[in-house]
């Protein structure tokens, strides 16, 4: 087992953060408080001037991290030289303090998926996706973070509960945990679960940032979906976590639908309010 | 079900994209409705890179789009939307403003149906269900509109 790189004492809280998406580059522009925020890493080229928007809030000191959605880390082939190559530039062009990527497979046998899709929770899975990452940090000049997906199915043979899963993957490779409190509400709601008891059952202590997105109900069961409000009770899982161990970051997840900037000003004044952090807008 | 996890990652991937059955042991309904969810978020991508064209279809935009994805892996909603544009273009059904999107598209990019969609360097003119545009520099202009 690799020791894990815990929050050091010198890890800066970052409070409230957002994921940058062009459509809200200049809501996200526009908010004073900002030190924490989150791109697609797919979504920016390696060499290539970065996107004005994106540079000036790099140039501005906020932290930005790449955030890969591509990556396959769980994929039972290796991972592809070249986007990992491509990840780890993108890291490096931003400056980044970390980066992040999913437990999840999202392509097999040449063919996408279009999404990120459950892994097997067994011991074969937890080495394909520990043999991954490895290849990953190789290469990667900063810590990387791992983030359990929300999935609306899971496979017939699982072996371990999500939080030994997940646990597993962090002892084996020494990354941290990001958080996606949703990814939680969603996968307890439907597996009948109780969102608290799967919390507390993951090391909370190896959180790096943690995400906050809203969905919605569709044929009975809850979609993580990016594109609506987040929940009340997402809100109250973010509080109850603070209440256990604030991490330094939470940032909010949105991707589509936009709702008018005053909408998501206040989910992100509803996140600092609900963690304890100072407003950012 | 048993076998090497990439065989089976491959054929619970085949199931949700390409109208392959369901592993054997998966809860077919969850998949049903995963497979489901990923066509509404596919069309909603598609909606993003080609917006007259999501437009045009309106309401039916999503259904329209998932008829013709559902046994179709994504190429990237770039050419998702492009290959579904031609097609309904071949077949006589692409409402009005989508045929100007295309015919824009196909004047500014090269796209020849298999692979990466390129920037055309030369001025070129194209037609698409009626629509005619013309590109010079990267500037497109709509010569003819579609009946």
């Amino acid at each position: 087992m690799t020791t894990p790189v815990n929050t050091p004492a010198t890890t800066p809280a970052y409070g409230v953060g957002i994921g940058w998406r062009p459509e809200i580059a200049g809501v996200v522009a526009g908010l004073p408080g900002l030190r924490f925020a989150e791109v697609v890493a797919e979504s920016v080229h390696p060499h290539a001037p970065l996107p004005d928007a994106l540079a000036a809030l790099v140039d501005r000191g906020v932290a930005v991290v790449p955030h890969g959605v591509r990556l396959n880390l769980g994929g039972a082939e290796p991972v592809e030289a070249a986007r990992v190559t491509a990840f780890a530039a993108v890291a490096e062009r931003l400056r980044a303090p970390l980066a992040s990527e999913h437990i999840a497979f999202v392509r097999a046998g040449g063919v996408e998926a279009g999404h990120l899709l459950p892994l097997p929770r067994t011991r074969e899975a937890v080495a394909a996706v520990a043999a991954n990452v490895r290849r990953v940090q190789d290469e990667l000049a900063v810590p990387l973070a791992l983030e359990p997906i929300a999935a609306l199915f899971d496979w017939p043979d699982d072996e371990l509960t999500e939080a030994e899963f997940v646990t597993a993957i962090l002892d084996a490779t020494g990354a941290r945990l990001l958080l996606d409190v949703a990814n939680v509400y969603a996968n307890a709601r439907n597996r009948g679960a109780d969102p608290l008891a799967v919390l507390a059952a993951l090391p909370l202590d190896r959180v790096a940032y943690v995400h906050v997105a809203g969905g919605a109900e569709h044929d009975g069961v809850y979609h993580d979906t990016h594109t609506d409000a987040v929940p009340a009770e997402v809100l109250a899982l973010v509080t109850e976590l603070c209440a256990r161990h604030r991490p330094p970051a939470l940032m909010l997840e949105r991707d589509g639908h936009y709702p008018p900037e005053a909408d998501l000003r206040a989910e992100l004044d509803a996140i600092a309010a609900a963690a304890g952090y100072p407003a950012v807008t | 079900m048993t076998g090497p996890l990439a065989d089976r990652q491959a054929a619970l991937v085949a199931a949700l994209t390409a109208g392959a059955p369901v592993p054997p042991g998966f809860d077919a309904r969850l998949v049903e409705v995963a497979r489901t969810a990923l066509l509404r978020k596919r069309a909603g991508e598609v909606a993003r890179q080609w917006p007259l064209l999501a437009a045009a279809h309106g309401p039916r935009w999503p259904a329209t789009f998932a008829a013709w994805a559902a046994a179709r892996p994504t190429n990237g909603s770039v050419r998702d939307g492009w290959d579904l544009a031609r097609a309904q273009a071949a077949s006589g059904v692409l409402p009005r403003l989508a045929a100007e999107e295309l015919a824009a598209r196909e004047a500014t990019f090269r796209y020849d149906g298999t692979g990466a969609v390129r920037r055309r360097r030369a001025p070129a003119l194209a037609r698409a269900a009626g629509a005619v545009a013309v590109q010079v520099g990267g500037r497109v202009r709509l010569l003819r509109r579609p009946a």
